[in-house]
């Protein structure tokens, strides 16, 4: 899974990065309007901001539910039947004649305080810390999905041909060749934006600083670097009363293990 | 809310299984340590000596299970050596508790091996050096075990509180139901193989008869321990439901499973509480009554005397599946 790269982050590359951190906040100093949207932005906690953090927004406004997204990973990533890295799930709300349809694409949110590598009792998963994302070391891990548990987006899965945990890697082979995701580059409605949300220059770092975003499960603390335009977090559970919602995952299952 | 089981059997089992080792452990080396003198020092020798033998095998056949479940069970080394092989602990709680299960395994092993009959086994020199050594280790292994016991029954449900995103197992009161829930079935563990030890009078050579009444005495005492522990368990699961019914949202949801109406009410209220804590408390409670209030002599039917045992050690099993299963089948509430 790893691509070559050094996990440590050498000192040359430290300093580069640092100077773009360093050039970020005095960009959104200048910036101003930056400063105003921040406030309703989600919490950034611990997050570092002088470093290459790979991230994804989800415009729901663009998104057609076509599942391109879920065909392009399904074949990118040559991820076996009955399982799935990514998916769109459909979600209904309201009563007739105020009743509408939404898709929510969901992968995995590549979080800056990741459940899953903390529990990872081998350290087979761990955030690369060139560019954020969090990968699984085949090589390493043993298949016991603790870390499958620990993902509050439940994203992993026991891959059933390898055996070991397995989930979205934000197409690192793409990535770290300069390409977008394969889901950002089916994606025909251009919902999903893909790129370094630390970047000021980035499409995504303006396209957060311009619109109002929310997270996935933020009460969770895992500060999720996938954001969502325009995501209603209600579901069958936290409806109010008299509110009908019905949510489709979609979701492939996972065959029981023998 | 996915319905597909990640962790089954292999997992309960070993959660059960690793339990019931550790419980009979820390009461075997709680004996060991601060059992009775005078009269009743050779009962609680064998009581010490039942429970240091039942101890390492649950917990090495658990192990072995989960080993076995990860279909390369070479890989379980990875536990141990992590993928740098300086860096031998991390935070996660199954890797303290593979290092747990390792000491566990060596150091209990080595106690129940200082509680064979080596004079009898081997006899000659060999047989008396082994006996005498044998004795000499017997007390600092159990200030070994004995909290490496508590460790293991605790940590087995750190594993499974430890994750937030599992709102019926991210509760501060699991460690405390799972212990509990450890010392009472090893307990039960120790008293049914002794039942079935002296079936027959003298059935094991050189030990006590059934006929004796230190047996009976002893007994009493190992059976009221039981329902106490019993009954703190019955209370240790009032407030797991309490903790889940003051939180706000997802653990609130996630205990709705376990109450009627629920999945596994049946399998809760059932299994857990009528079969495994309420019935064996009742029928040996009035045993026990009888004997502390009216002053009977302290016997029982031989049915009761096998099946109050069975009864909390199945409890105690489905207890484990309970929350292993409704941990799985609910999960974080809103999208």
């Amino acid at each position: 899974m790893n691509d070559g790269s050094d996990r440590p982050v050498g000192r040359r590359k430290f300093l580069k990065t640092a100077g773009q951190g360093a050039a970020a906040v005095a960009t959104a100093g200048v910036a101003g309007g930056g400063m105003h949207a921040a406030a309703t932005k989600p919490s950034t906690g611990t997050r570092e901001k002088n470093k290459v953090q790979y991230g994804m927004l989800i415009d729901l406004r663009r998104c057609i539910g076509c599942q391109a997204c879920t065909v392009a990973c399904k074949a990118e990533a040559d991820v076996p039947m009955g399982v799935a890295r990514s998916w769109v799930e459909y979600v209904e709300k309201g009563l007739y004649p105020n009743a509408g349809r939404t898709f929510l694409p969901r992968l995995c949110n590549h979080c800056s305080e990741p459940h899953c590598v903390r529990v990872c009792p081998t350290g087979a998963t761990y955030e690369r810390p060139q560019d954020g994302l969090i990968v699984i070391d085949q090589g390493v891990c043993i298949g016991c999905l603790y870390c499958a548990h620990a993902c509050p987006y439940d994203m992993r899965f026991l891959n059933p041909v390898t055996r070991f945990a397995d989930k979205c890697d934000m197409c690192i082979h793409r990535v770290s060749k300069g390409l977008v995701p394969s889901c950002v580059n089916t994606c025909q409605g251009r919902a999903r934006i893909f790129g370094d949300v630390n970047d000021p220059n980035s499409e995504i770092h303006k396209l957060i600083a311009k619109n109002p975003v929310s997270v996935i499960r933020e009460t969770y603390g895992t500060q999720p670097n996938v954001y969502y335009i325009g995501l209603d977090t209600t579901d069958e559970n936290t409806k109010k009363p008299g509110q009908y919602v019905r949510v489709t995952t979609n979701k492939a299952k996972s065959p029981k293990r023998t | 809310m996915e319905q597909h089981l990640m962790w089954h059997w292999p997992v309960i089992g070993y959660l059960f299984l690793a339990g019931v080792g550790a419980g009979a452990i820390a009461v075997s080396g709680i004996v060991v340590l601060w059992g009775p003198a005078g009269e009743f020092r050779h009962r609680a020798a064998l009581v010490a000596r039942l429970g240091a033998y039942i101890g390492p095998l649950p917990a090495l056949v658990g192990s072995a299970l989960l080993i076995f479940e990860l279909g390369r069970p070479y890989r379980a080394l990875n536990l141990l050596t992590s993928n740098f092989w300086f860096m031998v602990l991390n935070p996660s709680p199954m890797n303290w508790g593979s290092w747990f299960i390792l000491l566990f395994g060596v150091f209990t092993t080595v106690y129940a091996l200082s509680f064979l009959p080596w004079r009898t086994l081997l006899g000659g020199e060999w047989g008396e050096r082994l006996a005498a050594r044998g004795e000499r280790v017997r007390s600092p292994m159990a200030v070994v075990c004995v909290p490496l016991a508590i460790a293991m029954a605790i940590y087995t449900a750190i594993l499974l509180a430890a994750i937030p995103a599992r709102p019926l197992w991210h509760t501060p009161v699991l460690w405390l139901l799972f212990t509990v829930s450890a010392i009472s079935t090893g307990l039960s563990a120790i008293i049914l193989v002794q039942r079935f030890m002296f079936r027959k009078p003298g059935a094991v050579r050189g030990a006590v008869r059934r006929e004796d009444p230190a047996f009976r005495v002893t007994e009493y005492y190992l059976v009221s321990m039981k329902v106490l522990l019993i009954i703190a368990e019955l209370v240790v699961i009032g407030l797991f439901f309490m903790f889940a019914h003051m939180t706000i949202n997802s653990a609130n949801f996630a205990v709705q499973v376990l109450l009627p109406g629920g999945e596994l009410a049946t399998t809760f209220w059932v299994g857990v509480i009528l079969v495994g804590l309420l019935m064996p408390a009742f029928i040996e409670g009035f045993y026990l009554l009888r004997t502390a209030v009216l002053g009977h002599e302290f016997e029982w039917p031989y049915v009761i005397n096998v099946s109050a045992p069975i009864a909390i050690l199945f409890g105690g099993l489905m207890l484990r599946y309970v929350i292993v299963v409704g941990g799985q089948i609910t999960g974080p509430v809103g999208i």
